[in-house]
């Protein structure tokens, strides 16, 4: 990484604070940034992560606040706050949700995985909820989650599934731990690792085994007409919706039919259907709550063992070796773990 | 003038893509579009403008602009887009959903 001078000072400045200058800067300021932006190049990580911190300070214990835009857009988004921890319910059901969902997907790491909150510190969760106009939309920016309300003709509003929102705030906790980068393999696997604990935020809820659980990612978030229920499907990749607007699921489930594309950042959301596939496989094999044991696993992987440039057979030898440390060596769920990357053809 | 979009990503993963051509649309639509390319500094914007710290499921949009034999094609993140690229990108997208046929899975 090149250091970055400017007004006479040896600076790193973070990408977020060049994205800002990038676009609110004077010209010849937006035009710097930009290039530095572009070709300088950053290292996601402590450095960035720090960067964040000041906006969402470490609170010690469970701490959301939601907050309304109001249909604005905005970067960093901005919108006046209502509800915050311990506030009586909404009249407003996507601040319900957020907050809901938030609480629920806490829940799941503190009382699972023993972890606090996005950074294992406490972080404060953040959400904005009526994101701009139609937008069709939900996503981590770095150090808060921002839903958007949908079309209402495609989408419906995204803060409807429980497992949108363990998705978004996953991506907090994959930027924190593994940091995987947001592109080609590790990039599916960024991704696959939120659809896998957006998922888990999802059965924990609902108290569904892995047998019973359905597996989908966004199921209810397709409005009625759309040939289709939901945008993704673990159990079985590439068969979520086939619609003549939308056409059809891309995800493939295994190797041979990996996508190499240069959109979507190297087809993030089509390949994570590989990484999400072994997942299941193992999941259903270990049997009981997907969360229990497969989720522990996958989890202790991302936090320990995965690097930010981990590919899809570096995921399959952590969290092998995960589940033998866990459970021994031979035992039914290293051999399930390791049947499921044999599966989808990882190894 | 013929500049097509492709915007891909997003926490759905869908992809949605149309091609405007001026000389299929009406006069007044192939003047806007002239005008936005133009305000866009279209042909000296960086042919990829991305951040090194891609937000997750943010949108990635893909443009390509032909015009009397000269090519361009721009790549830009959502999270890092010009704001002189966005009405272009905007106006585009709406093509995009009024048309529909340009929508497929990828």
């Amino acid at each position: 990484m090149r250091p970055i001078r400017y007004a006479g000072i040896h600076s790193i400045i973070p990408p977020y604070m060049l994205e800002e200058i990038a676009k609110r800067g004077k010209p010849h300021q937006q035009d710097w940034a930009l290039r530095s932006l572009t070709s300088a190049g950053f290292i996601r990580g402590q450095r960035y992560a720090l960067g964040i911190l000041p906006s969402a300070a470490p609170v010690g214990h469970k701490s959301r606040t939601v907050y309304d835009c109001k249909r604005k857009d905005g970067q960093p988004p901005t919108g006046t706050l209502a509800r915050k921890e311990g506030d009586p319910r909404s009249k407003d059901v996507a601040v319900n949700e957020a907050y809901d969902g938030a609480g629920a997907t806490y829940e799941l790491y503190d009382d699972i995985y023993g972890r606090n909150s996005i950074d294992n510190r406490g972080m404060a969760i953040v959400s904005y909820v009526h994101y701009d106009v139609d937008y069709d939309n939900a996503f981590w920016d770095g150090s808060e989650m921002v839903y958007g309300d949908g079309d209402g003709e495609i989408f419906a509003r995204f803060t409807k599934c429980i497992d949108v929102i363990g998705h978004e705030l996953t991506h907090g906790v994959t930027q924190y731990e593994a940091n995987l980068a947001y592109s080609d393999q590790p990039g599916a696997l960024n991704e696959s690792m939120s659809d896998v604990f957006g998922s888990l935020v999802k059965q924990r809820t609902l108290k569904q085994t892995a047998a019973k659980a359905d597996w989908l990612i966004g199921a209810g978030l397709l409005m009625p007409k759309i040939h289709g229920k939901a945008l993704r499907s673990m159990k079985a990749p590439g068969t979520a919706y086939d619609d003549p607007v939308l056409g059809k699921d891309p995800q493939p489930a295994t190797m041979k039919d990996y996508v190499q594309t240069t959109s979507d950042n190297g087809g993030v959301h089509i390949n994570s259907g590989i990484p999400n596939h072994a997942f299941y496989l193992a999941a259903i094999k270990i049997g009981g709550n997907a969360w229990t044991k497969a989720g522990k696993i996958w989890y202790i992987a991302l936090q320990d063992r995965l690097r930010s440039k981990s590919n899809f057979a570096g995921a399959a030898s952590a969290t092998i070796s995960v589940a033998k440390d866990l459970y021994g060596n031979g035992s039914k769920e290293m051999k399930a773990v390791q049947n499921a990357w044999k599966g989808v053809g990882v190894i | 003038m013929r500049i097509s979009i492709e915007r891909s990503g997003g926490f759905a993963g869908l992809t949605m893509r149309t091609t405007v051509d001026e000389k299929e649309v009406a006069a007044d639509e192939a003047l806007k579009l002239r005008q936005l390319v133009e305000e866009a500094n279209f042909f000296n914007l960086p042919g990829k403008i991305v951040s090194r710290s891609p937000q997750p499921d943010r949108f990635q949009y893909e443009l390509r602009l032909e015009e009397k034999g000269r090519q361009y094609a721009v790549m830009v993140s959502e999270e890092v887009m010009p704001e002189k690229l966005k009405p272009l990108v905007k106006w585009l997208m709406e093509k995009a959903r009024q048309t529909r046929k340009g929508t497929e899975s990828r």
